[in-house]
């Protein structure tokens, strides 16, 4: 595989290609199709190989799946759950698609989903008892993007002024915020009348209305996909969504156009890390109504994996994270039913990843047939194609 | 207060955090190496917890804690190669692969964990571990013999690859054209050295590294397996080579200090002392964050770090 799609005509599986009377060449053209083949392809293969661990495991691999399907769309209920799963993960997908647009490598999702958690709970702290609902859930959520954003903020400006690399400092930020977090609710956000490391149960006042009553979806969704717009309308109607692009494309050429390079990388950097607090917020206004170290299911690098899986497009950043949002609310019903542990959950969405990745690549190129007999010029050939 | 004076000295402590700084002195040795040629490998995490898994479900089941620690390397070796695939040969993004590697390694291994040993509610399933190999008479030396020289041989071994390692990277034909691969991947295309080759060595090499990390976790320490027992070594791992600007000896230093200040922390709160430990743990990060900015000038970072090569383009 790998000397066949690299330009390496000398390699061997390359020449064995040849032999066989085809060659890889680049498309011109990647058209949309070609991508959702490979997106679905990729799905369908993480699948094919879990089916076989559920076989291996003497489980039957339709019954498993069935009750995935069931527990994610099998009913109202299931569906708005899954909706439910997929919320936090809106956010912080297009969190990470909004960076790495402009090529900046945003890994500090995760950090920045429990700083805009701890945000939203420190205003509610403080003003919860005296603002009324209406006005106390939007103070909630702005709370939530100014830490998401200062916390990530940290980053951008180390990278556009001493050129560090955001990869590893957002990584670093992600530990230290959770060890800050952990000290807060040990000392002095823990609630009084518990052991466990957590805070009281925030009032009435600052809970999530309900999307649809009777169910556990709140208005985080809402929020998500409408942020979901507001992200598109940014990157491709707005000046700043043009310099974003600009970077992402070349930040030396960018630099030419006079964008300042350093500005919008602490802007990405910033925007990115406000829209995974709102993940932070939702979740804790939406779902838990108190700050807890457990709050995320790993929901910034997972964002990350949505984002990919997307196509750093928020439509797909949208579409990606229902999928897995799915997959998180089926494997419950399938390890109930089945007995299946829903571990394979994380194996399917791994598999699909690495077969995204593959597919990105692959489908760059295409098999062509090229002429049996090796000894004529390819141009001489008036049967060659 | 003389308590939390005296913990910073005391012998356990010190014995402890060498203990400690094992595993992550195996896992930042060979991702030192990985990056050296080039790819930054952020799947280490996933590494050492498939690494831990294999080591300890092997060893339970087989009954042998050499055939664990064989199948636990063998284990990061195959994840590794993984990656080496997806990076080297197909070339997607390392950072994303990377993290694709963590979710289906972490996912699998507590997948097939949960295969071997369904959930009983019972005491954790629970491995056999290796004993210290103390060394004789030096381990009878007060304090020191407690500290250095009663420790497990993995131990002994991985402080011992550091001039090993030093001795390959510095010295050898090999170990140059090794780090040229990381700094300018085109020159060495040119002079006939295969750049995906190096490449895959150097990521079996960190699969092995970080598999015996893996191995120390389950095998030599604890006997247990869960879905965290990494615990975020792999990152920290990570911390250590840029702490240690991706040289030997302060990467051995940089996995001392870490050790240390875990094992520190630890005691403390075992003495039931009030004191902010997490502040204590946070310390590696600020301290790596630190170290990139106050480095950058003389950063010994491979050049061509986290930048897939092509050859004839760009």
């Amino acid at each position: 595989m790998s000397a066949g799609i690299s330009n390496a005509p000398g390699t061997s599986s390359g020449s064995l290609l040849r032999r066989a009377g085809w060659r890889l060449e680049r498309r011109l053209e990647v058209k949309p199709w070609h991508e959702v083949v490979t997106l679905v392809g990729a799905f369908i293969i993480g699948l094919a190989i879990c089916s076989i661990l559920i076989a291996a495991s003497d489980k039957s691999v339709v019954d498993s799946y069935r009750a995935l399907f069931d527990g994610a769309f099998g009913s109202r209920r299931a569906i708005y759950e899954t909706l439910v799963q997929a919320t936090p993960l809106i956010f912080t997908g297009l969190a990470a698609a909004f960076a790495f647009r402009a090529k900046v490598w945003n890994i500090g999702g995760e950090g920045q989903f429990f700083a805009g958690a701890m945000g939203a709970y420190f205003v509610s702290d403080l003003w919860s008892g005296v603002l009324p609902r209406g006005v106390m859930v939007p103070v909630l959520f702005i709370g939530a993007a100014a830490a998401g954003a200062l916390w990530a903020s940290i980053a951008g400006v180390l990278k556009a002024r001493y050129d560090t690399n955001e990869i590893i400092t957002t990584v670093m930020l992600n530990f230290i915020i959770l060890l800050i977090l952990s000290y807060l609710l040990g000392d002095l956000w823990r609630s009084p009348d518990t052991f466990y490391f957590q805070t009281v149960t925030l009032p009435e006042s600052t809970h999530l209305p309900l999307m649809i009553g009777g169910s556990r979806l709140h208005w985080g969704f809402g929020i998500a996909a409408a942020m979901a717009v507001v992200v598109y309308v940014v990157l491709r109607r707005t000046a700043l969504g043009y310099e974003v692009r600009g970077v992402g494309i070349n930040r030396t050429a960018g630099s030419y156009k006079g964008i300042s390079v350093p500005r919008v990388t602490v802007l990405v950097m910033a925007i990115s890390g406000a829209l995974a607090g709102l993940a932070g917020a939702a979740e804790l206004a939406g779902v838990h109504h108190r700050l807890q170290l457990d709050i995320s299911n790993n929901f910034g690098f997972v964002g990350i994996i949505i984002a990919l899986i997307g196509r750093l497009h928020p439509a797909g950043v949208v579409v990606s994270a229902i999928a897995f949002g799915a997959l998180v609310n089926g494997a419950v019903t399938m390890q109930i039913q089945t007995g299946i542990p829903a571990a394979l959950v994380d194996v399917i969405q791994g598999l699909s990843l690495i077969f995204v990745l593959t597919g990105a690549v692959a489908v760059r190129y295409r098999l062509q047939r090229t002429r049996t007999d090796e000894s004529l010029p390819a141009l001489a050939d008036p049967t060659d194609e | 207060m003389s308590d939390v004076l005296e913990a910073l000295v005391n012998v356990g402590v010190l014995a402890s955090a060498i203990r400690i700084a094992t595993p992550l002195l195996l896992a930042a040795l060979g991702e030192m190496v990985t990056e050296r040629a080039g790819v930054l490998n952020l799947g280490i995490e996933g590494t050492i917890t498939v690494s831990a898994f294999g080591s300890f479900v092997v060893a339970d089941k087989a009954d042998s804690l050499w055939l664990g620690v064989l199948s636990g390397v063998g284990a990061g070796i195959l994840l590794s190669l993984l990656m080496a695939v997806l990076v080297s040969s197909i070339r997607v993004e390392q950072v994303v692969a990377g993290l694709a590697l963590n979710l289906f390694g972490i996912g699998m291994a507590f997948y097939l964990f949960r295969a071997f040993y369904p959930q009983t509610g019972g005491e954790m399933p629970r491995s056999d571990t290796f004993d210290f190999a103390e060394i004789p008479l030096l381990a009878n030396i007060p304090a020191v013999g407690e500290i250095v020289f009663g420790q497990h041989w993995l131990t002994y071994a991985a402080i011992g690859a550091c001039p090993a390692l030093w001795y390959v990277l510095n010295r050898t034909q090999f170990g140059l054209e090794l780090r040229s691969v990381g700094n300018n991947p085109a020159a060495c295309d040119m002079r006939g050295i295969g750049v995906t080759r190096m490449q895959y060595l150097a990521l079996a090499f960190g699969g092995l590294m970080a598999g015996l990390a893996g191995a120390f976790l389950s095998v030599f320490l604890s006997g247990l397996f869960f879905v965290d027992v990494a615990a975020g070594r792999g990152w920290i791992a990570l911390a250590i080579v840029i702490f240690g600007n991706w040289r030997i000896g302060r990467i051995l230093a940089g996995s001392l200090l870490f050790g240390y200040l875990d094992a520190y922390q630890l005691s403390l709160q075992a003495r039931g002392l009030e004191v902010p430990h997490q502040l204590l743990l946070a310390l590696p990060f600020a301290l790596t964050i630190a170290a990139l900015v106050v480095n950058r000038r003389r950063s010994q970072e491979p050049l061509h770090l986290g930048v897939p090569y092509f050859r004839g383009e760009r």
